[in-house]
């Protein structure tokens, strides 16, 4: 399949075609796949749920309304606590990327604290801000700010010098360095640390509201379990991937073709190299 | 102490530094002065290792020398300024702007208004044969555009010298060459004043009005050679002119007689 030949080569319609194969075609298999072996009946369906279940449990989750609000409920605690999270460590990032003292003092006490789990402070979460959003966003800003910062640092430490040299040269001073060079030169790790970012975020998310909240989407999955709803489970974990495929699709993957890619400085992949 | 005439004016500059293998420090360059006038081409050449980079950079303000230094029309420098435009062997484009923004990026920084800061831009990118390749980024074009790129860049931003770190190291051999023709037509053109650092002998006297000789390591200035060829030169009527020739021999003899080192680039 040659589905990345420019779409200027093909008419529209052969174009959009070929889209849809690259885009569906492994959602198809999978399905196929799920289908199949539910078809062979190995399993009760309350441990392995058919396509077809899932997608009847989807429906009426859909049409009640708790689908979408429990969703919405979990996506405004992921925004707070990603906000809040790439509100800290951004400054901090940059602060510990740029002055050495603040990097030796930081240092040794973030490296102390990423390696404990966001949900290892659910217990001290529920303690300080009760069962509810106030801990679940806890948890995900916990859980974002360490590969955020991290990643900000190791862009930091991958700055070409000459680059800094040549805006010198050209007449930068400190905040004209920062702002031009550091700040875009960091940018491709910056995008690899909001993304793990995000990702750990909605880990956090699911886990933290199983345990510390009432509401949204890890409470859903948690409470049909509890129901042996398992086609429900099901529900709550694809719309979880898909929210999330949604926002690679929409949000992530055009800002880098608009910035990283089309410096050069990320590509695709390596075939065409 | 300025009493030397001149636009740049390197005064008796020593610089070691650390080295791991002994542990201690090593010199690079022993004592090194070096006067540039107004509108004049010089090339230090000399072995690699010899220090020649390390000068460059610390008349760029990049690098501190241990003692001596370094004034740009009368005046100390230490650090590095627009007055000193640089290019780089590597080129140190900006990937993230276009070949216009990074033309436009020392005027920018200067506060040039936009419309003014295109239009300079524009005449040194038609200057260096750019046309056309305004809006694209570094990663789209070929090295030895990207070194055009990097000199327009230097130029636009108009520099008091124009500082040169064997910028044509990293192209092809047939690229080079056309680098060179245009940087002797351009440079002519603009009466642009260059401190141009290479190992290469032939492109050293094709370039220059004078050309400095440094020792191998520590650096010394070992000669300071005058070339009376005629402006504007080109390989190809070179290649048969005896004088140019006679520079060629002298210079071999230069850095690969007595004084040299055991060990030789090329």
């Amino acid at each position: 399949m040659t589905v990345s030949a420019p779409p200027s080569r093909l008419p529209l319609k052969a174009w959009w075609l070929a889209w849809l194969i690259k885009e569906i075609m492994p959602f198809a298999v999978g399905i196929l796949i799920w289908q199949a072996l539910s078809a062979l009946d190995i399993w009760p369906s309350v441990l392995f749920p058919s396509p077809a279940q899932v997608f009847r449990a989807f429906v009426t989750d859909l049409e009640s309304g708790i689908l979408l609000s429990s969703l919405g409920v979990s996506l405004i605690s992921l925004c707070w606590g990603f906000f809040v999270g790439a509100a800290i460590a951004l400054p901090l990032g940059y602060l510990m990327g740029l002055h050495s003292v603040s990097r030796d003092f930081f240092d040794p006490l973030v490296n102390l604290l990423q390696a404990i789990p966001g949900l290892a402070w659910i217990p001290f979460a529920i303690l300080w801000f009760g069962l509810g959003k106030g801990a679940v966003i806890f948890i995900i800003v916990m859980s974002v700010f360490f590969p955020i910062l991290h990643n900000l640092l190791t862009g930091i430490r991958l700055i070409q010098p000459v680059l800094i040299e040549a805006s010198q040269t050209l007449g930068a001073g400190r905040t004209a360095i920062i702002r031009h060079v550091i700040f875009p030169a960091t940018l491709p790790n910056l995008m690899t640390g909001i993304r793990l970012g995000i990702a750990f975020g909605f880990r956090s998310l699911v886990g933290g509201e199983m345990i510390a909240s009432t509401d949204g989407i890890g409470y859903q999955i948690f409470n049909a379990q509890q129901y042996f709803q398992s086609a429900r489970i099901v529900v709550g974990m694809l719309s979880i991937g898909v929210v999330w495929l949604l926002l690679d699709r929409l949000l992530l993957r055009p800002i880098e073709q608009r910035t990283t890619m089309r410096w050069g400085l990320l590509r695709e992949g390596i075939e065409n190299t | 102490m300025n009493a030397t005439a001149g636009l740049l004016s390197v005064h008796n500059i020593c610089k070691s530094h650390f080295d791991p293998n002994t542990g201690g420090q090593a010199e690079a360059l022993q004592a090194v002065s070096i006067t540039v006038d107004h509108h004049e081409f010089v090339s230090v050449i000399g072995p690699s290792g010899c220090g020649k980079s390390t000068l460059l950079r610390i008349v760029a303000g990049l690098d501190q020398p241990n003692s001596g230094e370094i004034s740009v029309a009368g005046q100390r420098v230490s650090r590095p300024g627009a007055d000193r435009g640089m290019v780089f062997q590597e080129y140190a484009l900006f990937p993230w702007k276009t070949t216009q923004a990074n033309v436009e990026f020392g005027l920018m920084l200067k506060g040039i208004k936009k419309d003014q800061r295109a239009e300079i831009a524009q005449r040194f990118i038609e200057l260096v044969g750019l046309k056309g390749s305004e809006q694209k980024y570094p990663h789209h074009l070929s090295g030895g555009m990207r070194q055009r790129a990097a000199v327009a860049r230097a130029m636009a931003n108009n520099p008091k010298i124009l500082l040169m770190d064997e910028p044509f190291a990293a192209v092809d051999a047939m690229t080079r060459q056309r680098l060179q023709e245009e940087l002797t037509a351009i440079s002519a053109s603009e009466r642009t004043t260059v401190l141009f650092v290479t190992h290469a002998i032939e492109e050293a006297v094709f370039l220059s009005d004078r050309v400095v000789v440094l020792s191998g390591r520590p650096g010394r200035v070992i000669a300071d050679m005058k070339i009376e060829l005629d402006r504007p030169r080109r390989w190809d009527e070179l290649a048969g002119e005896p004088r140019f020739n006679d520079y060629r021999e002298q210079l071999t003899r230069l850095l690969y007689g007595a004084n040299a080192p055991v060990e030789m680039p090329l």
